[in-house]
Parts: structure tokens; C-alpha cells; sequence
């Protein structure tokens, strides 16, 4: 009988499909009483209700229900009122009959939210919230998520169940077979907007982590567990690291390690021929260096030989002694030597022992040209004056090299440029900045 | 990016000139029979110092840090191996002239002075560290990081402006 108008009105068909659209829309957040206010006004003036449906119904078919229907309430809420004060008993029990409809629709609902467990979850927390303030604000809230019909019936559930009994049978039939086209049209509009507007809706509250992440794959999204996604992503990290063979980190490692090789041979090698040398020096000059002719005359030939070979040996061993102990680490090295570190006593042994040897070049070169010298350079006489201090020289830097070399073999896996070439320590400088703000 | 064979390669000569430079230190005084030779070895080894410098600057200028304009960071890390090279070659050059005007018209002349082996001592002091700290810079240029973009560079970056 209500909807007689929609048949026999001036307006075409347009008008009626909107206002279908309309009302099932509004029925889906929940707006039930719409109805009434749009019917009330028709009686009224069918002009205006012209007028009300051409601005009301563009705005009641967006795309995006969530946002339009939470702007759509205070109209609505303002209408609802001045029909109210206007309303009588037969109106009262059209609501009635209408908000049967809507309980009927809302067990359909109920019996298909368990496609979408989202809302489901939900649902309860803001009915929590719903019983404690009962704000329009709060409606227009959970209009925008889309579960206007449960909160707005659960609200109003108690006062109006007595003006159920007053309702009749004959409106109470017609009316529902009247809307009956409607109601499976308000089902289905009713599913869509729910998962649309808890996944486009604004997220409100604060977010909880969840322990799902959402992946692209193959142009589609796909659920992951975050520890799976984790460790699927370390895993590849690994497999990037080992990816590439040859990189240049490890060519210098390849050359650090082969170059500590070498020193390895070299502390031995040096500490060997030191020995040697020195054992060959007094066993020519003789007991008490009585033979020092005898020395001159043998070893004039191997004096420059073995200074030159002594220097070669003393640079390889001192700068494997200086990668052991990262002497360009100021601080490495000096905690190194105030610890009597093996590696840094061996350094400064095998530097005391280059500067000895070094110390002595004149001396050799005066002893290489011994077989053609003048008296001006080997004066009668003077052979023990010069050749004491360069024997007990050598014998001096045979020690310290034997000594250098025991005190690497003790430690011989330390290498603490190695452990800094492996760290490759690019944050030095910020952490060194950085220490006395944080200890402060 | 640095490639690992340009790398490879750069080392490869550079490791090869400091070959060179340790062994005309070692046994320079036993090939002076003629003084052309050691004039030679001296002018090649003064040379290689010279190009060593000039590898390890552009490995420098290469690197990723130097190309934003950090090189405050650079010159802080290689500081001490720039001012070594810059000594040694200073040293180097001075004792080869002073040893070869002494030896060039007798080569078996016995001409060391105290001055002659104070200079001696130093230089040959100033080429094993040269030698360690070029080895050890050397193999640090080696490090990816250095030629590409981190956070550490972005805050080193930002730190610079301020």
C-alpha cells in the first residue's frame, strides 16, 4: 500500500530503482526508519519527496558504502525525528514491520558471517563499546565498517519489542510480502559491503601485529607466516653471499693468508740463518776472536751476501709481525704490547733486530772490501777493534730474531689484521665518535 | 663497483712493484759492480714508488666514499701510509742520488759516511713500513663496502653537512 506511489508516480522506472536501491542500502547500515520518513513526506507532499529522493538517492549508491553512509546519518537522524512527532501507531507498527524485516535479514546475515571471519571477531568489542556510550558518533563508526543493522537492532532491540505486540497480522503479512523482492535484494547488497568496508574502511584503533605477511607472488598475494618469510629471506641472503665466488674481499684474504705464509717461512728461515751466521762468525774468529784474519779472509765474500739476505728476511718477518698485532690500530697494537702480547714482543723484537743490523752496513761493506783495502781502511791492528762490536751486534740480532721467532710459534694463529680485513671495520669512526656520548 | 679481476690485477702490480722495490733494498749493494746498473735499479725502483702512489690514489678516488665527497674519512684512515710513501720516496731519492755521485767513478770505493748511514738506516726504516702499511691498505681497498652506498655513509654524509 506504502509503495503504491512507486507504481503510479510521475516518476519513471529510474526514480523507482534508485529509491529501491535506496532504502535497501540504507537497510543494510542498519537505517530502517528511512523508510517511514520518506513515506511520511510522501503522504505529505509528493513534491518534496521528489525533491528528497533526487538528492538523497545519488548519494545512496556509492561505490563505496563505508564512507557515504556514515555522511548520510545526520541526514536521516534528522528526518527520523521530525517524523517522530508526526508518527502514529499505524507508522509504529510499519517500523514494526519493518524492523522484522531487518531481524529476519540479520539472521540471514548471521547465517553468512561465517564467510568472513573478520566481522565476526569484531563484533563483539564494539557492542561492548556500543552498551557503554550509545553516541551517534558511534554509529557512524561502525556504519563505516559496515555493522550498522547488528548494532543499530541490538540498540533499540528493548524498547521497541513491546510495540511489536500492538502490531496486526495484515499489515504485519503485507508488508513483508511487499518487501519480500527486497529482502534478497538487501541480502546480497548486504554481503558486499561488509568485507569492503573492513578491508577499505580507515583502520581505527590501534593496529595488532599479526603474524601473517601478505607476499606478492607470481601478481598475487599470497599469506605467509612471518618467521617462515624470515627465514626463507636469511636463506636467500646466504645464497646471495655465496653467489658471487671470487669477490675482492677475497682476493685480499687470499693474499693476506698467502703473504702470512710466506712470513711463517720467513720467521723460521731468518732465525735459522741468524743462528747460523752468528755460529759461523765464532767458530772463524776463534777462540777469544784470536783468528780475526782468519775470519776476514773467509768471510770477507759472504758479509754482503748475508747482510743483503738478513735485511730481505728481517722486512718480511717484521711486516708479518706487524699484521699479526695490526700495528695501524694504534690502540690494538699498544693494548698488544702492554699485554706482552706474543705477536707485539716479536714485533718490536724483530724491529730492535733491523735497526742492529742496519746499524752495521758500513761495517759489512768495510769487511766486503777487505781482500782490496788500504791502510786507510783497515789500519795494522785494528781488525778486534772493529770486528768485536759488529760480532756481538750479530750475535745480539741472532737472539732477538731466535727470540721473535719462539714467541710466534707459541701464538702463531694470531693474526689481528686477518680478524680486521674479515670485520673490514668501515664503522670505526662513527663508533669511535659515538663511545663518550653513550658512556656519558 | 670494483670488478674482482681489475682488482686482481691492480694488486697483482702493485704487489709485484713492492717486489721489486724490497729486492733492489736488499741486494742493490751487491749488483754494483757497474754503476749504470745500480743508477738503473735506482731509477726504476724511485719510479715504482712514484706509480705505487699514484695506484693507491686512484684506488682512492675510485671508491665510493671519495666520490661523495668524504675524503676526510679516507685521508683519516690512509693518512699514515700517504705520509710514509711521501717520506720513503723523499728518503729513497735523496740516498740514491747522494750513494751514486759517491760510487759513479769508483763503484768498489768505500764511501760510507756517518750522514751516509744515518740516511741508510732511515730509508731502509721507512721502507719496511712503507711496505706494511701499503700491503695492509692495499687489501683493505679490497672491501665492496667502500664502493657502494650504506646507511653508515648516509649518517657519515649527513655528519659532514652539519
Amino acid at each position: 500500500m506504502k509503495r503504491h506511489w512507486l507504481l503510479s508516480s510521475a516518476a519513471s522506472t529510474c526514480i523507482c530503482a534508485q529509491l529501491t536501491q535506496y532504502v535497501s542500502c540504507c537497510l543494510c547500515c542498519g537505517t530502517t526508519f528511512t523508510l517511514n520518513s520518506i513515506d511520511q513526506s510522501l503522504f505529505s507532499c509528493s513534491s518534496l519527496f521528489l525533491t528528497f529522493v533526487f538528492q538523497c538517492a545519488p548519494r545512496a549508491l556509492p561505490p563505496m558504502p563505508s564512507e557515504d553512509t556514515g555522511e548520510e546519518m545526520p541526514i536521516t537522524k534528522a528526518r527520523r525525528k521530525k517524523s517522530k512527532k508526526e508518527a502514529n501507531e499505524v507508522e509504529d507498527s510499519e517500523e514494526a514491520g519493518m524492523e522484522l524485516e531487518g531481524m529476519t535479514n540479520r539472521k540471514d546475515s548471521d547465517a553468512r558471517e561465517p564467510m568472513t571471519p573478520e566481522p565476526q571477531e569484531m563484533a563483539p568489542q564494539r557492542r561492548k563499546k556500543k552498551k557503554k556510550t550509545q553516541t551517534s558518533d558511534e554509529d557512524k563508526t561502525d556504519l563505516a565498517n559496515g555493522d550498522g543493522v547488528d548494532n543499530h537492532t541490538d540498540g533499540e532491540e528493548v524498547t521497541r519489542k513491546p510495540r511489536k505486540k500492538k502490531k496486526s497480522k495484515i499489515t504485519e503479512m503485507q508488508y513483508t510480502n511487499e518487501l519480500e523482492v527486497e529482502d534478497d535484494d538487501i541480502v546480497t547488497d548486504m554481503q558486499a559491503p561488509l568485507p569492503q568496508a573492513s578491508l577499505f574502511s580507515a583502520p581505527r584503533g590501534h593496529s595488532q601485529p599479526v603474524g601473517k605477511v601478505f607476499v606478492e607472488r607470481s601478481r598475487r598475494f599470497h599469506a605467509a607466516d612471518r618467521f617462515d618469510l624470515a627465514t626463507s629471506s636469511g636463506q636467500v641472503e646466504d645464497y646471495m653471499e655465496v653467489r658471487p665466488v671470487w669477490t675482492t674481499r677475497d682476493v685480499a684474504m687470499k693474499v693476506h693468508s698467502g703473504f702470512r705464509m710466506i712470513g711463517l717461512y720467513s720467521h723460521g728461515f731468518l732465525a735459522g740463518y741468524a743462528i747460523w751466521n752468528i755460529v759461523v762468525v765464532y767458530v772463524l774468529a776463534g777462540e777469544q776472536l784470536s783468528t780475526l784474519p782468519n775470519l776476514l779472509q773467509q768471510y770477507h765474500t759472504l758479509a754482503y751476501p748475508s747482510q743483503s739476505l738478513l735485511y730481505l728476511l728481517l722486512a718480511i718477518s717484521i711486516i708479518s709481525a706487524f699484521d699479526r698485532v695490526n700495528l695501524a690500530k694504534a690502540s690494538v697494537a699498544l693494548r698488544g704490547f702492554l699485554t706482552l702480547d706474543p705477536a707485539a714482543l716479536a714485533s718490536f723484537l724483530y724491529f730492535a733486530a733491523l735497526i742492529l743490523s742496519l746499524s752495521q752496513q758500513m761495517a759489512s761493506d768495510r769487511i766486503n772490501l777487505y781482500p782490496t783495502a788500504n791502510e786507510t781502511l783497515w789500519p795494522p791492528g785494528s781488525e778486534h777493534q772493529i770486528l768485536q762490536p759488529w760480532i756481538v751486534v750479530n750475535l745480539v740480532v741472532a737472539l732477538l730474531v731466535g727470540l721473535a721467532w719462539i714467541f710466534v710459534s707459541t701464538r702463531h694463529d694470531i693474526d689481528f689484521t686477518e680478524e680486521f680485513l674479515m670485520a673490514m671495520d668501515v664503522y670505526a669512526y662513527p663508533r669511535q665518535e659515538e663511545k663518550p656520548e653513550t658512556t656519558t | 663497483m670494483l670488478q674482482t679481476n681489475n682488482y686482481s690485477l691492480v694488486l697483482l702490480i702493485q704487489l709485484a712493484l713492492l717486489a721489486y722495490d724490497l729486492f733492489v733494498n736488499s741486494f742493490s749493494e751487491l749488483l754494483r759492480a757497474a754503476p749504470v746498473v745500480q743508477l738503473v735499479l735506482f731509477i726504476i725502483q724511485d719510479i715504482a714508488i712514484l706509480f705505487n702512489v699514484i695506484i693507491i690514489l686512484l684506488m682512492m678516488f675510485n671508491t665510493y666514499v671519495f666520490q661523495v665527497g668524504l675524503v676526510s674519512l679516507l685521508l683519516e684512515r690512509f693518512r699514515a701510509l700517504l705520509l710514509l710513501s711521501a717520506l720513503y720516496l723523499t728518503l729513497s731519492i735523496s740516498f740514491h742520488c747522494w750513494i751514486m755521485n759517491l760510487r759513479w767513478l769508483d763503484s768498489n770505493r768505500f764511501v760510507w759516511t756517518d750522514g751516509l748511514q744515518t740516511l741508510f738506516v732511515f730509508q731502509r726504516l721507512s721502507a719496511v713500513l712503507y711496505y706494511y702499511f701499503y700491503k695492509r691498505t692495499t687489501e683493505y681497498l679490497g672491501d665492496p663496502r667502500l664502493y657502494e652506498d650504506s646507511a653508515w655513509l648516509r649518517d657519515a654524509f649527513a655528519r659532514a653537512r652539519q
